[in-house]
Parts: C-alpha cells; structure tokens; sequence
C-alpha cells in the first residue's frame, strides 16, 4: 500500500511539473483566462477520473479487498468559506498543494516559504479539530 | 521534458492516478490528506506514515526527477511576486501568507485542487463541486484584482 501511494504520487508529481503546474506564470495566465491550458487539462482529468471510478464502483479494490463504494457529502458552509481561503491563497501563490511539494522537489526556494504557511495552517486546523480527517 | 507535456496526455495520466488510488485502495486521492498525514504522524513523533505520506513522498520524488531530467528547475523567479517586489523578504511574507490560507482553507473545505477539485468532482460530491466552483471563483477574481494593482 505505501509503495502504491509513492509510485502513484511520483506520477502524480512528474505529470505536475512536465504540464507546468509548478510554475507560477502558467497559473496565472489561466486565472487571468490568458491560457485554456489548465482547463483542458484539469477538465480532462475529471473526465477520465469520472469515467474510470464508476467503471470501478461495486467490484473490490486490488490491495485493500473492500468492496468500492462512496458517500456523496452534501454542502456545507465550510466547503465555501474554507474554498474562499483556498482560492484567495491558491492566486496569491499560484500554487495549490500539489505543486508546492512539486516545486520543493524541483528545487525551487520560494516553496518552503509558501509549505511552512501551509504546514502551519493544517497543524493549526488539526489541532482544532482532531477528529477532521477527510482531507 | 523541455516542452510542455500536451494537456490531453496529463490530463488523463492525472485521472488515471485518481482511478489507480480507488482500484487498487478504495481511497480518495487528496494532497490536503497527504500533508495532513505527515504533519500529523510527525506531530506524534512517528514515521510511520500510511499510503498518504508516501504519496507526498512521491510527490516531492517526482518534481525531483523532472528536474534532473531536465537539467533545471524549468522556470526562473516566481511569477509576480519577483517582477512585482524588489524585497525578498515581502515576497516570502505573502508565500506564508497565503501558505496559511491555502493549508487552513484546503482543510476546512475537506479539500484542495486535488481532493475535492479532481477526486470529489469525478465522484460528483455535490459538497466538492461547490468547493472547487468557489474555489476557481475566488482564485480567478484575485488574480484580476493583482492584475489591476500590480
């Protein structure tokens, strides 16, 4: 199961940095609807995720031998004040999680700036709330 | 890896990485989740992290590997932040900045780009389509009012 997660996140992180997801400037041109790149990209993915998890839906996961289900969560205030704190970041950055590890591994300095923000907002979330384990 | 990977192959690579997570565990690709397992096994003085730690693992590995590969980091200074302050130490300021609402606000709403943009949307969460609507929203409307300021 861990080599499953770091071989599925070393492609994760590849296919990031190579689609240009760590570097700012391809961001912001998509944000600022300069570039259709990112939503062809991300719309893509959804796409194919879509497809492939339903396909997927009923039968047994390979590793863990559960029967593969989920449970849709209606909205709540939190998915839209917390998403509003999410974007404001995300633009002010121009990167959201992901790239920011990617970055890190790239080399690129200004990450660990942007990852200690990060580290802190989580620890201080989880330390509010424990429990909170969905994400 | 000079040139930009098309979007119609990273697109799906990035899908099937989602399908390869609930085919082979039954889980939900998330970085917020992956994060959150670090910090938290760490917090507890264990390293004894789950499939989601190495995924972040993975992560970090696969920026590395791009880079070697490519001989650089593939681009230089970071955005706007460079061509806009003169000041090292401003620039650092608004990255923990908006580190902390990235982090705080990934987890309030039960995701990020990954977790509720890509994962929640394909299983279609209503609570994840909200949150990734709002979250492209905000991000959008914030990155024209930098546009007119800077």
């Amino acid at each position: 199961m861990r080599l499953a997660g770091l071989l599925v996140g070393l492609v994760f992180g590849v296919t990031l940095s190579w689609t240009g997801m760590s570097d700012p400037d391809v961001i912001r041109g998509a944000l600022l609807f300069e570039e259709s790149y990112l939503f062809l990209f991300f719309a893509s993915a959804v796409i194919v995720a879509s497809v492939g998890v339903r396909l997927l839906r009923g039968r047994r996961s390979l590793l863990t031998r559960e029967r593969i289900d989920w449970r849709s969560t209606p909205v709540q205030r939190r998915h839209i004040a917390g998403s509003v704190l999410f974007g404001t970041g995300w633009a002010l950055a121009d990167a959201c999680p992901g790239p920011i590890a990617t970055q890190l591994g790239q080399g690129i300095v200004w990450s660990l700036f942007t990852l200690a923000g990060v580290v802190a907002g989580i620890w201080v979330f989880l330390r509010r709330q424990p429990s909170a384990i969905d994400a | 890896m000079k040139e930009q990977l098309p979007w119609w192959i990273g697109g799906p690579v990035l899908g099937l990485c989602v399908v390869a997570i609930r085919g082979l565990l039954n889980a939900r690709l998330g970085v917020t989740g992956a994060f959150s397992e670090v910090i938290d096994r760490v917090g507890k003085r264990s390293l004894a992290f789950d499939w989601r730690g190495w995924f972040f693992f993975g992560l970090i590995a696969g920026g590395l590997l791009f880079a070697l590969v490519r001989g650089d980091a593939g681009f230089e200074g970071y955005g706007w932040l460079t061509r806009t302050f003169t000041s090292d130490a401003w620039i650092a300021l608004v990255l923990l900045l908006a580190g902390v609402l990235i982090g705080f606000g990934a987890k309030t709403a039960g995701g990020c780009t990954s977790g509720n943009g890509l994962t929640g949307t394909s299983m279609m969460s209503r609570a994840a389509l909200a949150a990734t609507a709002t979250f492209f929203g905000t991000a959008i409307v914030v990155s024209f009012v930098i546009e007119a300021l800077t």
